[in-house]
């Protein structure tokens, strides 16, 4: 069994087509006459453009105008003034041929890009090296490797799968990717997402291990694969793989459908996203809003602060995307586990206990708060958003933010500026202090999202990260239950809005209680949503009562979880 | 001559999208149109030069445009960072 990257979810299953794009033997000779030699190069340019021309029109219209953009930039690269220049004047004044040309000058920038060391950048280490070898063939008149043409059952194992063999994939033959190279955001995988053809990526070595024709299972879920498995293992995965087919089918009937139980409660469904690009899964999944908008993207891996207007675009993209569907955008949750010279963040002796979150955004008043919460109140006006604070504390920090958000909305109202003047404001709810008062907070905030991975860490003084001590992080918790069934129970008294953005919230053995404690709303994963649903409609909150009443008499974590197993597989 | 001061606003930088899309823009003009960050000039014609500058988001650059419609050049430029580059 070997164990990389799963790149693309599902079981494959098939026989290996070891894909090798053979070695281009690439020779330095001298030409005598470099102008004609020019030309040719020129007529190996065109036909090279032409080639990708019709690869991305042709994988545009199989798979989707989004596959084919790195198709659309190897056109950009190949009509690149500065590379073209280059490769001419390589060839005239050093009197070589076009081919070695080529390979100097395209290999020192894949040389250049590589060295840059974001995975951004590698890929476009990649993209030269594929319009090297695209050019070099097409002056040597070598074809390339079909892969249109491969049977069905394929499973194709290769060192890395450039665009161009990649694009002409049929999935209906290919039912398992495995590459040496790559990630998840390599063109390989995200093709074969978009194909839904499973694969498992970055795992080195394994072309040694893999003969053409042998036997090969992949789970691109836990990133395993399996070569020559034995009867029993191949059978196991054989059903794995109907189920999980079986489990998508079953689950896309669910899109469109609404989120309600059997006794006729409504509960919302939605995303956690990190990024505004992610709300494409969110509608993907059909969610029906956003209950957890982390913004930290916006300021890590960078050397200054994002601008007001930066962030206000990023947050009314996401508004706009999901046209009136609740957005809850938490603000920054940033701390001392996190080193951002440019913010003058230090390393923390005890970063979860220390200068993080709303405490240090209340401190940064000036140049952090601020612009971040007006750029929030100014993109209200574009959407549904809803303002959440993390890591509250006690009552001040909230009265604190609310009259920071009046202040700015003042300031918008003298300036003119349009902002949604009901906006709600909420908290999360993730500190055993919050959950403790989580009564007196239900008097004044708009809403209440529970993150459990924090409150459970908090509550049980456990970090998961640490292998010793692990076993006690358990949402399951009677101690952790206590806390969440508390917390919804003073926002439904006090009828307020009350959802949950942690792990938890997809948990299927936690479904069921938080259905009963009477969760108002589920944010999580996106491609978790559906499976949620079918959950949701499965049960009536009144029969849930008695379970939930059954768990929260046991004493300890093993009972609850045994006996929520139990039920769940019953 | 003329140069003006901007500041990279899109999420992802002059990564290949945005890169090509501000290469896409300058071809259109005859001015030569460059830009300096740091101690590095870039061609903002060859996407290649721009890709090699390693642009992130939030760093600022200073757009220098030189011909017979420089000022036109400039302004597009300029125009198009400040909508972020189709992000």
């Amino acid at each position: 069994m070997y164990k990389g990257t799963g790149a693309s979810a599902g079981i494959g299953i098939g026989r290996a087509v070891i894909v090798e794009e053979k070695e281009l033997v690439i020779k330095r000779e001298t030409v005598t006459d470099p102008a004609a030699e020019i030309q040719r190069f020129k007529g190996a340019l065109e036909v090279s453009m032409q080639q990708t021309e019709a690869l991305a029109e042709d994988l545009g219209k199989r798979v989707g105008e989004k596959e084919a953009e790195i198709l659309k930039g190897h056109i950009m690269l190949l009509s690149d003034p500065m590379l073209v220049g280059e490769i001419e004047t390589n060839i005239q004044n050093e009197g070589i041929n076009a081919e070695y040309a080529i390979e100097s000058v395209c290999t020192m920038y894949a040389d250049m890009f590589a060295s840059m060391g974001d995975e951004l950048m590698q890929q476009r280490a990649t993209d030269m090296r594929d319009i090297k070898t695209r050019m070099q063939k097409v002056l040597l008149g070598v074809a390339s490797v079909d892969i249109a043409a491969l049977p069905a059952g394929s499973v194709i194992v290769a060192k890395d799968l450039t665009p161009s063999m990649t694009a002409g994939i049929n999935p209906d033959n290919v039912t398992g990717i495995v590459t040496e190279l790559g990630g998840r955001t390599s063109h390989s995988a995200i093709l074969a997402r978009a194909l839904e053809i499973p694969a498992v990526v970055a795992l080195g070595g394994i072309l040694e291990q893999v003969k053409d024709g042998d036997m090969v299972v992949l789970d691109g879920t836990d990133g395993v694969v399996i070569v020559d498995p034995e009867e029993a293992v191949l059978s196991e995965y054989q059903t794995k793989r109907e189920a999980f087919l079986k489990e998508k089918k079953d689950l896309e009937q669910y899109i469109g459908k609404p989120s309600i139980t059997k006794d006729g409660v409504q509960v919302e469904l939605v995303g956690n996203i990190g990024k505004p690009e992610d709300v494409d899964k969110v509608l993907q999944y059909d969610g029906e809003g956003v209950g957890l908008f982390r913004t930290e993207f916006l300021f890590m891996d960078r050397d200054a602060m994002p601008t007001e207007e930066e962030q206000f675009e990023a947050y009314r993209k996401v508004a706009v995307a999901l046209d009136g569907k609740p957005v809850i955008i938490r603000t920054l949750d940033i701390g001392g586990d996190k080193e951002i010279p440019y913010m003058g963040l230090e390393k923390d002796e005890n970063p979860f206990l220390g200068y993080r979150a709303v405490r240090f955004c209340l401190d940064r008043k000036d140049d952090v708060y601020r612009p971040q919460l007006r750029a929030l109140l100014r993109a209200s006006a574009y959407g549904n958003i809803k303002i959440m604070v993390p890591l509250v504390t006690c009552i001040e920090e909230y009265r604190q933010v609310k009259a920071l958000v009046h202040e700015i909305m003042a300031e918008l109202d003298r300036e003119g500026i349009a902002y949604n003047k009901n906006i709600q404001l909420g908290i999360m709810v993730e500190t055993a202090a919050a959950s403790l008062i989580a009564d007196i907070f239900a008097k004044e905030v708009d809403f209440f999202s529970i993150g459990t991975n924090d409150l459970t860490q908090y509550t049980m003084s456990v970090d998961r990260g640490n292998d010793k001590v692990s076993y006690l992080y358990s949402t399951f918790n009677p101690a952790v239950l206590r806390s969440i069934k508390r917390i919804i129970t003073c926002a439904r008294e006090a009828g307020i809005m009350v959802g949950m953005c942690g792990e938890a919230a997809s948990d299927p053995m936690m479904i069921p209680l938080l259905l009963a404690f009477g969760l108002n709303e589920f944010s999580m994963s996106p491609s978790a949503i559906l499976r949620a649903r079918k959950m949701v409609t499965q049960y009536s909150t009144q029969e849930l009562q008695a379970v939930a009443d059954k768990a929260m008499s046991f004493a300890t974590t093993a009972e609850v979880e045994n006996y929520m197993k139990e039920f769940v597989n019953q | 001559m003329v140069s003006e001061k901007v500041v990279i606003k899109n999420p992802s930088g002059l990564h290949l999208r945005p890169a090509g899309l501000l290469c896409k823009e300058a071809i259109k003009y005859k001015s030569s149109i460059n830009f300096r960050f740091q101690s590095t000039t870039a061609n903002a014609k060859s996407v290649l030069s721009v890709l090699g500058a390693c642009i992130k988001s939030g760093n600022e650059l200073e757009f220098i445009c030189e011909g017979e419609d420089e000022k036109e050049a400039l302004a597009a430029m300029i125009k198009l960072v400040n909508e972020g580059l189709g992000e």
